[in-house]
């Protein structure tokens, strides 16, 4: 088997070699290094974080490979097996650079989403701010209902139970988080704020397993 | 005549209650345990009272009010599992069970019921107890865990010792008579907490509420280093308090601080709106 013979059938290897292609490997060092550093192209893109990159990416790649006259519009021509195409001698270039470009441009998206990432202010438990409030609301009111609509399918005689409860612990949390925000060096003030969310914990823990029951 | 009216109605009386006592079921359960035996009893509706047992067995005794309830039990080595499964249409009356059960005194215990009542005494493993409006009962404990949630069932427990305990209530009204321990806290939303003790063993004391008055009774001799507050309600203190350097602020009325004796104990008072009352015995 010959370099030329070689080149033109590297792109099916991904299956493993024959025998044929195994003694050509142990002899043609050029080769063997090219497919050396193909597997460690494969291997580092494998450990890249998993991205769905944009059609803005895909379209680039094959400007680039256009631009430079690796790809064109398929033809249909019959094109002799025994003829050495001058063309099939980069044939090899196909997968390393479309495997270069890809990488570069996985790296740029995860770039981007760090920066985005990295915008966004630190949020401690001390301070509460306004914006945050009503999403916390919203949330544990979307899952106050949940909880109980569920012990009214149930025990409906004990929803009205669980609801005035849940009001209760409700309102010790907003005390506790206003005087949490207003003394946030305040020990005390995270003591009741702690033991207002150990008690809605409670109160959750109990009409799940009530409605599970 | 007369004696006939009475025979009568002593008649009516015993079919009565061979109907009412037919309608109800008896079974019992035995199981042998070895050293540290867990033992769980879920049961919607019905009393629950746990003892100790004289040796490595648990039995229990259920009596069933009707066939809208079963017994679901399992037993995996020192594991035992016991909870009321109730049928379609079963309410509080006829998916009522009552439980008495007898365990080793090491054994941890978890019992959990929506009306109870619960009863545990004279044990030293690890008791969990869970109801609703369940009335809590505990009595006689020494060493274990004792943990407790309540949504608004009232929570006595009476002699406990050395152990830690944890009290979790929303509207239940908390009574602590005689309980000491390294660790003994409660937090409270609008149940009101009544401590009666000693605040011993050199342990930590909490005693927390949002809304609910906390009263707290020690005697002269009692030895604690005490911080109090209530950021609306009234503060009262009977004790004459060694004044402490701290960043917690006095406030006449409304926050006190200081210690007696030795200060073994930490004891913390604390209501959001509340009264707060430390009383001299």
């Amino acid at each position: 088997m010959t370099c030329d013979e070689f080149e033109r059938v590297l792109p099916e290897l991904e299956g493993g070699h024959s025998s044929e292609q195994e003694e050509h490997l142990r002899s043609c060092s050029s080769c063997s290094e090219l497919v050396s550093n193909l597997n460690a192209i494969t291997d580092n893109a494998r450990l890249l974080p998993e991205y769905e990159p944009g059609p803005q990416v895909w379209n680039a790649i094959e400007t680039a490979l256009r631009q430079e006259g690796l790809i064109r519009q398929p033809q249909l021509q019959l094109v002799s097996p025994a003829s050495s195409s001058p063309r099939w001698r980069f044939a090899w270039l196909v997968p390393i650079a479309a495997a270069a470009l890809f990488g570069s441009g996985l790296f740029l998206i995860h770039r981007q989403v760090d920066r985005q990432f990295a915008v966004k202010p630190a949020v401690t438990t001390a301070s509460v701010t306004t914006p945050a409030e009503p999403a916390r609301n919203v949330a544990s009111s979307a899952d106050e209902e949940q909880i109980l609509a569920a012990i009214a399918a149930r025990a409906p005689a004990m929803r009205a139970s669980y609801e005035s409860n849940l009001r209760a612990v409700e309102a010790y949390i907003r005390d506790a988080e206003l005087s949490a925000h207003d003394n946030p060096n305040d020990q005390i003030a995270q003591q009741y704020l702690t033991n207002a969310y150990e008690q809605r914990a409670m109160v959750y823990e109990m009409a799940i397993n009530r409605a599970m029951q | 005549m007369y004696r006939r009216n009475e025979v009568s109605a002593l008649l009516v009386v015993v079919v009565l209650a061979a109907v009412t006592a037919g309608a109800q079921t008896r079974k019992e359960f035995h199981f042998r345990v070895h050293r540290r035996a867990s033992v769980s009893i879920v049961n919607q509706y019905g009393p629950v009272s746990v003892k100790p047992s004289s040796g490595k067995s648990v039995l229990v005794t259920a009596i069933l009010y009707s066939d809208k309830a079963e017994i679901d039990q399992r037993h995996s080595g020192s594991r035992i599992s016991i909870a009321t499964h109730l049928l379609p249409g079963a309410d509080a009356d006829s998916g009522r069970v009552d439980y008495e059960v007898s365990v080793p005194a090491d054994a941890s215990v978890t019992l959990r019921s929506a009306t109870g009542p619960l009863h545990a005494e004279k044990l030293h493993g690890d008791v969990i107890l869970e109801g609703n409006t369940a009335t809590v009962d505990v009595r006689d404990l020494s060493d274990g865990h004792v943990h407790v949630k309540t949504l608004n069932g009232p929570v006595t427990l009476t002699n406990v010792t050395d152990g830690h305990v944890e009290i979790t209530s929303v509207g239940g009204e908390v009574s602590l008579m005689s309980v000491s321990g390294p660790f003994v806290h409660v937090n409270s939303n609008s149940g009101r907490i009544i401590y009666d003790g000693d605040f011993g063993g050199g342990g930590e004391y909490s005693l927390m509420t949002h809304t609910g008055d906390i009263e707290a009774t020690a005697p002269a001799y009692a030895s604690i280093d005490v911080l109090a507050s209530s950021s609306q309600g009234q503060v009262v203190n009977d004790f004459p308090l060694q004044p402490v350097h701290t960043s917690f602020a006095a406030r006449a009325g409304s926050a006190f601080a200081g210690t007696m004796g030795k200060a073994a104990s930490s004891v913390k008072l604390l209501s959001f709106s509340g009264k707060i009352h430390l009383k001299k015995r």
